[in-house]
């Protein structure tokens, strides 16, 4: 994906952009698979330190990452 | 034809007759010239030298071109990218923004408040519960002559463990001869009574420094206040460089060997020499395997930043032995020296301040020492700079929250913020001396120290701040345990030497060598806890 607005620096938002496309694609696909009838509607990754929220469309990919307080 | 006069002879005539020879001129001949005429004439084009070029248009020389690949780097390609905006729509980008809006910041909050993960670990690699001693490594010659382990440094690799052998309590004078034996702990068959490499030293090794990116340099420190270089690599002669006796030598024994990165990038790391007469050296390689000064420091007690402990003692000119330095991960000018005073003081290599000393030297010393900390009720043998920190924002200001450990005969451990000369906590580990402590590379809040009890301590701020989380029992009947440290390439690995002449491996449970999710935060929180 091709990064269009960002406030994180440039390579950090164009290893993200890269990636998540790719998995959410996959992510689409799965659950495509999975029921045709279903689609994917939004994609959340947690991880050790902190948690990447997606939200797809058909040209857009919103992407935002979290410090969840605990 | 002619009509001579005398042209026609005849025969029947009078040759003495004058008609025949009678005086006339004869018109002249006349030759037309041919030549100009000719050549004007007679001049057609036969044929030319040069044959005839035929030419037409077949082909071009230039081909056409394709951008195959660009070699600039990938962040100058990059930024094309966001300057190509005008393949954005931004209608439909706003109306997809609107779409979305709602649900992503409903997730945000949820995600704010859930509880859904609280305690949820997920455990990728095989867990490892308990803690082991992996090798137990010993030189029976060196025991045999009482020697004990006065230093150990793993390579670079991760895989050689050497140590020294001498004494630590031999007083003044020692002439004993010592050894340096290393291990590859990788290799099979490996007999943990017979080293792979021992290296004959005529003088007692004070301290071993592994070089950082060159496995076969080792660097030590002698009881002399030598310092020598030794390449395992080779069989015959290891010894690579050395300081001999010059007057720029440490005239006290060598208690710290560290390599420092050269001050320009690709250039060769340096040794620095650190020794109870006061003198902090930095090293140089030369020609015929010397090492000659680059740059000294000499810490006086005159000039020790003053502050309330110090007014008591005024030792003037007096040299302040320095036992052991670290050198800070975030500003690679600035480190920490513990002294014998039992004081712990911030220096900066780029002190300019030239050192008030009668000591004569190759190269001017400097007075490094900028702040003072508060001290232990005996000398320091040890501190250890923390490897993590962080930028904290404290009153509108960005801070570089810098941790380090002293430790020393008063068997407590100290936490310093380089911030404030009081300790963060204090910690009485042992009723011993404390030997040596050191952070731990992976973990934030763990430290190790070894104590003369013959302990291992590791502390974790995480489960405790009052005792530590495990005890390790080094050497049986209280032989002190003089080093230790992490192997940073394989974290679970902490080496340690005792006063027995023997050193073991101790392997790491997974809580020693996973950084858990909030301990960046918890590191934090220990820092800010700064009285102001």
């Amino acid at each position: 994906g091709i990064p269009v607005r960002t406030t994180l620096d440039n390579s950090t938002t164009i290893q993200y952009a890269g990636l998540l496309h790719q998995l959410t694609m996959k992510a689409r696909r799965t659950v495509r698979y999975l029921d045709p009838q279903n689609d994917l509607t939004f994609l959340r990754i947690r991880s050790k330190k902190h948690e990447i929220m997606v939200a797809p469309d058909k040209e857009y990919l919103l992407i935002v990452i979290q410090n969840p307080s605990e | 034809g002619t009509r001579g006069a005398g042209g026609g002879t005849s025969s029947d005539r009078d040759p003495r007759s004058p008609e025949m020879f009678a005086d006339g001129t004869a018109p002249g001949a006349d030759v037309e010239s041919l030549w100009r005429s000719a050549r004007s004439s007679c001049c057609e084009a036969k044929s030319c030298q040069t044959g005839k070029i035929s030419t037409s248009e077949s082909a071009v020389q230039s081909r056409t071109s394709r951008d195959v690949s660009v070699q600039t780097d990938q962040s100058k390609a990059a930024v094309p990218d966001f300057q190509q905006e005008v393949q954005v729509d931004y209608t439909s980008l706003l109306s997809f923004l609107q779409r979305v809006e709602d649900a992503v910041i409903k997730e945000l909050n949820k995600n704010w408040k859930s509880h859904a993960f609280d305690g949820f670990e997920v455990k990728w690699t095989d867990q490892n519960e308990t803690v082991s001693c992996l090798h137990t490594l010993s030189y029976p010659e060196a025991q045999e002559q009482n020697l004990q382990v006065t230093s150990v440094s793993w390579s670079a690799t991760g895989s050689v463990l050497a140590c020294s052998y001498g004494r630590l309590d031999s007083g003044d004078w020692s002439t004993e001869k010592s050894y340096v034996c290393t291990w590859n702990l990788d290799r099979r068959g490996l007999n943990p009574e017979r080293p792979d490499l021992v290296v004959d030293v005529p003088s007692s090794v004070m301290c071993l420094a592994f070089h950082p990116s060159q496995p076969s340099l080792i660097a030590g420190g002698l009881f002399s206040g030598e310092l020598v270089v030794w390449d395992t690599s080779r069989t015959e002669d290891p010894v690579l460089w050395r300081t001999g006796m010059t007057d720029d030598t440490h005239t006290d024994p060598v208690y710290q060997v560290t390599w420092v990165p050269g001050a320009e990038h690709g250039k060769r790391c340096r040794l620095l020499s650190v020794s109870t007469d006061g003198k902090i050296l930095v090293w140089r390689e030369e020609r015929g395997g010397r090492l000659a000064l680059a740059k000294g420091f000499a810490v006086v007690a005159q000039q020790v930043p003053r502050s309330m402990w110090l007014k008591k003692f005024d030792w003037g000119e007096a040299a302040v032995g320095v036992t052991s330095l670290s050198f800070s991960h975030f500003d690679p000018r600035v480190f920490v020296v513990g002294v014998e005073g039992g004081y712990s003081l911030k220096c900066s290599s780029a002190a300019e301040t030239p050192a008030r000393c009668g000591m004569s030297s190759s190269v001017p010393l400097r007075a490094p020492a900028e702040f003072t900390f508060s001290p232990h009720g005996g000398p320091v043998y040890s501190v250890s700079c923390s490897p993590f920190h962080r930028r904290v924002l404290r009153g509108g200001q960005a801070l570089t929250v810098n941790l380090f450990l002293s430790c020393g005969t008063d068997g407590q451990v100290h936490l310093h913020s380089m911030l404030q000369p009081q300790p963060l906590i204090s910690l009485q580990l042992s009723k011993k001396y404390l030997f040596c402590v050191r952070w731990s590379p992976v973990r934030p809040l763990v430290f190790a120290a070894a104590s003369g009890e013959g302990d291992v301590h590791l502390f974790d701020f995480q489960k405790s701040s009052q005792k530590p989380a495990l005890t390790l029992k080094q050497a049986a009947g209280e032989r002190p345990v003089y080093c230790l440290e992490f192997n940073l390439r394989h974290t679970q690995l902490l080496a340690a030497g005792d006063a027995a002449g023997v050193v073991r491996v101790w392997q790491l449970s997974s809580d020693f060598t996973e950084q858990g999710p909030r301990e960046m935060h918890h590191l934090e929180q220990l820092a800010s806890e700064i009285t102001d």
